[in-house]
């Protein structure tokens, strides 16, 4: 009597419950139970597997969507402050716990949290004078131009300590010894200043086109006395309009100069006799604004018709320095009137009249964030020194404030994959140098050099694979004696199980240093031993018929095996030949001097040979196998035909394995895009782009070993790192697809014939 | 000869010769690496070089080479310099010196010449003149110094033995019992308890270990003052140096030995090799951490793999309803066979590393934060993101197996009323096993090549301990490791001294290559006899 066990009975009675079984029943039921369970079991697990398998992909996007994120703001609650007359500055601590504010009376200290009222300090250095003017808050010490005629530099520091009711920040303030910029005493127009390393810059206005620099040099001797010596200089502006803006690097090294015509104007302040490089800019409206990035290597100008742009100071033509725009960001519908940089990366806030802010990123020109006009626009701004927060003045005397969520300001897809005008660059460049030196160095992620590495190693791989392993695969289904293949098969699989790190550690360490001293040999040994084995054919053809019948066709590999080695002798021995004779005995030199080109120890030849070793038995196996399932009567029709065996491999088994071999070729690919450590070792890792075959490269996947442990979790390179992962995972898996497809559809078509 | 071209022979010939490439490129690979590797661990007789100024080199022409001369006229006969591995570092500088063989005036090999490998400064070369103890001379002379030598230097190993078994295993242990007191004392002040019987009771372990430390310094110092010995030696050019007896490893005299002598002294070698630490930033010593480590990461992950890869493969062949969905997830997992492998190891750095292990971190080991001990690259970490890369290696090889298990046996088990799961079972799997086996070795020979996604995961250039060993709970997952194949790359490209070390690495390249080639060619026999009779059985 049939058991019902699920499977069996389901065809059999459609719908009807097994009959319950009488005998061994408890036996039974623990039986089927286990079935049960072990369907169940193994469907979880199967989908758990697979589904974790696929997931990779998941995690991968998932640690690069933070990048391409759009940034955000949130609004935080104002604080209602009043600070009793028009406010200059504001500037603010790390926690955005206490807000420094200039205003024309004074300088205030004000709780961001709220609570606390407005606490005006004592600064008996102010006297009875008016805040006129103020130096650009931030990085740089804070400085006052005041109605008397004088600058008062100020130390702004914040001390913060973690208390159990929370954090306690103190600001503390305190002048520094005035300047006296202008005798007469009439007030102080605009203002610039910085304090660098033994000394001080100022610089002023306090008629329409003349500017008062003032410089402190302060030298301590070995006795520990300061000597303090005060340089003044006044510099005639040559503009048709009159001096709107001042910005000093924080070297004290340039100063700039905007007009009221829309005019930039630079100097150099260390030089003898102060002179003013011709102005640029063509804006026409007044220069409102002129502020430094990080760095100080970008100037913001921002201007009365609300124009936003970006400009370097640039070796010029004349090796003179020359200010050259970089980037127009989109107008503000009003005059810019506040600026704040970020003191972490290139981005900075502008706000204008009408009270819209905007935060923009100097390196790759693009707008992150927009803050729409509210009712009061904002007179002061400060970008908090973490770049979370921005904080505001309002007219009304309000402070505003906000969050700023933007992790990853410096990415875009055109920082990824465009090119990027950087800072010290002459023009826009694709650029890959993660880290640097100095603290204020920005990395530089373009993507592209790398995908171009990869895609020339993986180029050369295949120039060197494909031919060699289409030929043996041919060569091998076709024509060769089955016994012998049997052999033959095993010894390249052998090949495809060569670790790659054995096969980039000789190509690192042998194979270049051999490789360069045999280059010309290498570049004729195709044709040379081509032509040796077409001789050596040519030659068993003369044989007499009994010498060449004990050769079992097919075994023709044994003969060629000396003739192949005979060949590669020849060419080297040409190579030296042509090298002596042909390129005056150093090839080297000769690529110099005659083609420009550099040639590299590493470079794309030894990666080609070494990874194109590691692709041959990939696209071998595939193509033979292809080859090798055609079916049997379509070679043997055409035989009958009289058709040779070559015409008959070139012809009948070529074209209908022809899908296969594409995607042998496409695997080869994928396996020759994802190769690590072969380029790795093999290559200089330098992320240069250039086709020359004498050069290395830096692939995305060495860059990713390389890189991977040293950036930190969740930083900008960590990601950027994971997206050039991503690529190489969309990359193979797509190529892959490909080839597993058109398979698929040869092996429909054979079955067909 | 149109004929020729016409027969289409010249063409054949042509392919011949490509596949005449690729096994004359396999074949030539492995030579290659033989010849360098295996010859290294043979004693060269070290020749001395008398050059035409008078200049003395002592050392193993190490290779000759042609002068590159591309100036001379074409037609002239090479010139050839030798390289010679001069040693003495703390001396000279480098170990390496080129000689043009137009300057040598007269080359011999002395008898008496000593070759000491040293911890530090690479080998000396040279002759040796006295043996002293603190300031007085025991042995006086070339042969007395030898005799005594011989003599004294198993005594100095045996101390330098003494004194790394105190410092690592005594002070290794008590560093290991203060580091686990002062972890547990920190999670019960994070848990709010700072006073009561038991920390009491840590802090006083704590101090009693504190003292024994103090007992094992002591020794150790006791020891370090017998370690007086001194060899006097010259070398080439006539310079005397003092060599302390505990800075060397091992002393011989190469142009004195026979054949005989050599094959010992070559097996002692490579005995070291496979089973010493290594020295002098792994350019010297051996590589057993290496070979260990990666033993143990291809175990760790065979034991993951191999459930996961026939759980997933029987759901898909055997349980899951075929269609288009499930032949989808078939090609999806067969490329990812294909995906790179240092995608796995991102994979492996983004979801393992940081996720569960920042996870693990945070509850289980909170006491240890920040400095992390699960969210960082270890063993367990390696052994995932390689089981994940291999496990569709084992997918595919099983189901293939499941594939031409013929339907007769299935239908024949159900019909004599064994359920599916005892048909799956005792049946299927079975018949299975061979491809599963083969999976599996392919599987492992694929992870102990691979390198890039481990160095991203947890390998490292020199582990400071084992991932096992015989401190509670004696297999550490979290560790670091060391691998062969991270060796090579680490030894060939970042070591300071590459010359040096390219022997090594061509050594520690065969080790892997013998691995690697000897599970390829297991499962390549396997699959061939099990081939063979599914074709029996099906008929």
């Amino acid at each position: 009597m049939p058991i019902s066990t699920g499977t069996v009975t389901e065809g059999v009675e459609p719908g009807l419950p097994p009959p319950p079984l009488q005998v061994f029943s408890t036996r039974f039921a623990r039986r089927r139970f286990f079935d049960v369970a072990a369907r169940h079991a193994v469907t979880a697990g199967g989908v758990i597997i697979i589904g974790a398998i696929l997931a990779i992909l998941f995690v991968i996007v998932a640690e690069v969507y933070p990048l391409l994120r759009p940034a955000a703001v949130k609004p935080l609650p104002p604080v209602a402050a009043n600070f009793g007359a028009h406010v200059l500055a504001i500037d603010t601590d790390e926690y955005r716990a206490l807000a420094v504010v200039v205003a024309e009376n004074g300088v205030h200290v004000v709780s961001l949290v709220g609570g606390a009222p407005v606490r005006k300090l004592e600064l008996p250095a102010l006297g009875q004078a008016k805040v006129t003017a103020v130096s650009a808050p931030g990085y740089r010490p804070l400085a006052l131009g005041l109605s008397d005629g004088r600058v008062l530099p100020l130390g702004v520091s914040f001390s913060g300590a973690r208390q159990a009711s929370g954090r306690q920040v103190e600001a503390n303030v305190r002048a520094l010894d005035p300047l006296v910029m202008d005798p007469v005493g009439q007030p102080i127009r605009r203002l610039a200043y910085v304090a660098h390393e033994g000394g001080s810059v100022a610089a002023a206005t306090v008629s329409p086109k003349q500017v008062l620099v003032v410089r402190v040099a302060e030298e301590t001797s070995l006795l520990g006395a300061t000597t303090r010596e005060e340089t003044r200089r006044v510099l005639d502006v040559p503009s048709t309009g009159e001096v709107s803006t001042l910005a000093i690097d924080s070297r004290g090294d340039h100063l700039y100069i905007g007009t009221t015509t829309g005019e930039l104007a630079h100097a150099v302040l260390r030089a003898k006799e102060l002179r003013l490089a011709p102005a640029k800019g063509g804006a026409k409206t007044t220069i409102t604004v002129l502020g430094f990035l990080i760095g100080d290597r970008t100037l913001v100008v921002g201007d009365q018709s609300g124009g936003v742009a970006t400009w370097q100071l640039l070796p010029g033509a004349e090796g003179e320095p020359e200010l050259v725009p970089i980037h127009a960001f989109p107008t503000h519908h009003a005059a810019v009137v506040t600026f704040s940089a970020s003191r972490r990366h290139k981005g900075f806030w502008t706000g204008d009249g009408a009270g819209e802010l905007r935060l923009d990123y100097a390196t790759t020109g693009e707008t992150l964030l927009r803050i729409p006009s509210t009712t009061e626009s904002a007179t002061a701004i400060a970008y908090s020194p973490k770049s979370d927060g921005l904080v505001a003045v309002g007219a009304g005397g309000r402070l505003l404030q906000w969050d700023i969520d933007c992790p990853h300001p410096e990415v875009s897809l055109r920082a990824l994959f465009g090119k990027l005008w950087y800072e010290g660059y002459d023009r826009p460049a694709y650029v890959w140098q993660s880290t640097g030196g100095s603290d204020d160095f920005e990395a530089k992620l373009s993507l592209t050099p790398l995908l171009f590495g990869t895609l020339k190693g993986t180029f050369y791989a295949l120039l060197v694979a494909v031919p060699i392993a289409l030929a043996s695969a041919l060569y091998a289904s076709q024509f060769m004696h089955p016994r012998l293949k049997a052999m033959i098969k095993p010894t390249v699989e052998i090949m495809a199980a060569l670790p790659s790190v054995v096969l980039g550690f000789l190509a690192g360490l042998w194979l270049a240093p051999t490789i360069e001293r045999i280059v010309p040999g290498i570049i004729v040994s195709p044709v040379v031993t081509s032509a040796l084995v077409l001789m050596a054919a040519g030659g068993w053809r003369a044989l007499p018929e009994g010498w060449r019948s004990r050769l079992t066709p097919g075994t023709e590999v044994f003969l060629l095996i000396p003739v192949v080695i005979g060949g590669l002798w020849l060419s080297f021995a040409c190579g030296h030949w042509i090298d002596r004779a042909l390129l005056g005995g150093d090839y080297r030199v000769w690529l110099r001097e005659i083609l420009g080109v550099t040639y590299d120890q590493r470079n794309s030849i030894v990666v080609g040979l070494a990874m194109g070793f590691a692709v041959v038995p990939v696209i071998f196996t595939i193509a033979e196998d292809s080859l090798s399932n055609v079916p049997p009567h379509l070679t043997a029709g055409s035989l009958a035909l009289g058709a040779t065996r070559w015409q008959t491999a070139v012809r009948v088994v070529l074209p209908s394995a022809s899908p296969g071999i594409f995607s042998a070729i496409m695997i080869g690919f994928g396996r020759a895009v994802g190769e690590t450590m072969i380029v790795l070792m093999a290559t200089g890792n330098t992320p240069v782009t250039s086709w020359s075959i004498f050069n290395g490269f830096r692939a995305l996947s060495a860059n990713i070993a390389v890189e991977l442990p040293e950036a930190p979790q969740g930083g900008t390179l960590f990601r950027v790192l994971f997206v050039a992962a991503l690529l190489l995972f969309v990359m193979t898996f797509a190529v892959n697809t490909a080839a597993e497809l058109v398979r698929l559809r040869l092996r429909e078509r054979y079955r067909a014939l | 000869m149109k004929d020729f071209w016409k027969s289409g022979d010249p063409f054949v010939w042509l392919t011949g010769a490509m596949l005449a490439l690729s096994l004359l490129m396999v074949t030539g690979l492995v030579t290659l690496v033989l010849v360098n590797g295996l010859g290294f661990f043979w004693p060269r007789g070290v020749e001395r070089l008398v050059l035409d100024d008078g200049t003395v080199v002592v050392g193993e022409v190490s290779e000759r080479e042609a002068i590159p001369a591309p100036d001379a006229p074409l037609g002239t006969p090479a010139e050839y310099r030798l390289q010679v591995k001069r040693g003495n570092r703390d001396v000279e500088g480098s170990d390496f010196l080129w000689i043009d063989e137009a300057r040598i005036a007269r080359r011999e090999r002395p008898a008496d010449v000593v070759v000491l490998e040293r911890r530090e400064w690479g080998n000396f070369y040279g002759e040796i003149s006295a043996l002293r103890q603190a300031d007085r001379a025991v042995a006086t002379g070339p042969a007395e110094a030898w005799a005594a030598l011989e003599g004294r230097l198993s005594e100095a190993l045996r101390l330098h033995e003494e004194i790394f078994s105190i410092e690592k295993g005594e002070i290794g242990a008590n560093n290991h019992a203060q580091e686990r007191l002062r972890l547990r004392l920190r999670g019960r002040e994070l848990r709010g308890a700072r006073d009561g019987a038991e920390i009491d009771a840590a802090h006083r372990e704590i101090a009693s270990l504190q003292a024994a430390y103090q007992q094992s310094v002591e020794r150790l110092t006791r020891l370090r003052q017998g370690q007086n010995e001194r060899l006097v030696a010259t070398i080439a050019g006539g310079r005397e140096v003092e060599i302390p007896l505990d800075k060397i490893v091992r002393a011989y005299r190469p142009n004195r030995m026979g054949a005989f002598a050599k094959a010992g002294f070559y097996a002692t070698k490579l005995w070291e090799f496979v089973s010493a630490d290594p020295r002098e930033s792994n350019t010297e010593g051996g590589v057993f951490p290496a070979i260990f480590g990666t033993v143990m990461m291809v175990m760790i992950m065979s034991v993951l793999v191999t459930p996961l890869g026939i759980v997933a493969a029987v759901y898909l062949r055997e349980y899951a309803k075929q269609g288009p969905f499930v032949s989808a997830v078939r090609i999806a997992v067969n490329n990812l066979a294909g995906v790179p492998s240092i995608v796995f190891g991102v994979f492996g750095v983004g979801f393992f590393i940081y996720t569960i292990g920042g996870t693990v971190d945070r509850w289980f080991f909170p006491e240890a934060l920040p400095t992390p001990t699960f969210g960082t690259g270890g063993i367990l970490w390696a052994s995932l993101t390689l089981a994940l890369l291999t496990v569709p290696v084992v997918i595919v090889a099983t189901e293939e197996g499941l594939a031409a298990v013929p339907r007769g046996v299935r239908e024949a088990s159900l019909a004599l009323a064994a359920t599916k799961f005892e048909t799956t079972w005792r049946v299927v799997l079975p018949a299975v096993l061979p491809s599963i086996l083969t999976g599996l070795i392919l599987a492992m020979a694929r992870a102990a090549g691979e390198v890039a996604p481990l160095m991203i995961t947890g390998v490292v250039k020199l582990a400071p301990a084992l991932p096992l060993d015989g401190f509670f709970p004696f297999f550490h997952f979290e560790r670091k490791f060391m691998h062969l194949g991270f060796h090579i790359y680490d030894v060939g490209f970042q070591s300071p001294n590459v010359d040096v070390a390219r022997p090594m690495v061509y050594m520690t390249t065969v080790l892997l290559l013998t691995i690697v080639l000897f599970l390829n060619l297991t499962a390549i026999l396997l699959r061939n006899r099990l081939r063979r009779r599914l074709q029996v059985s099906a008929v």
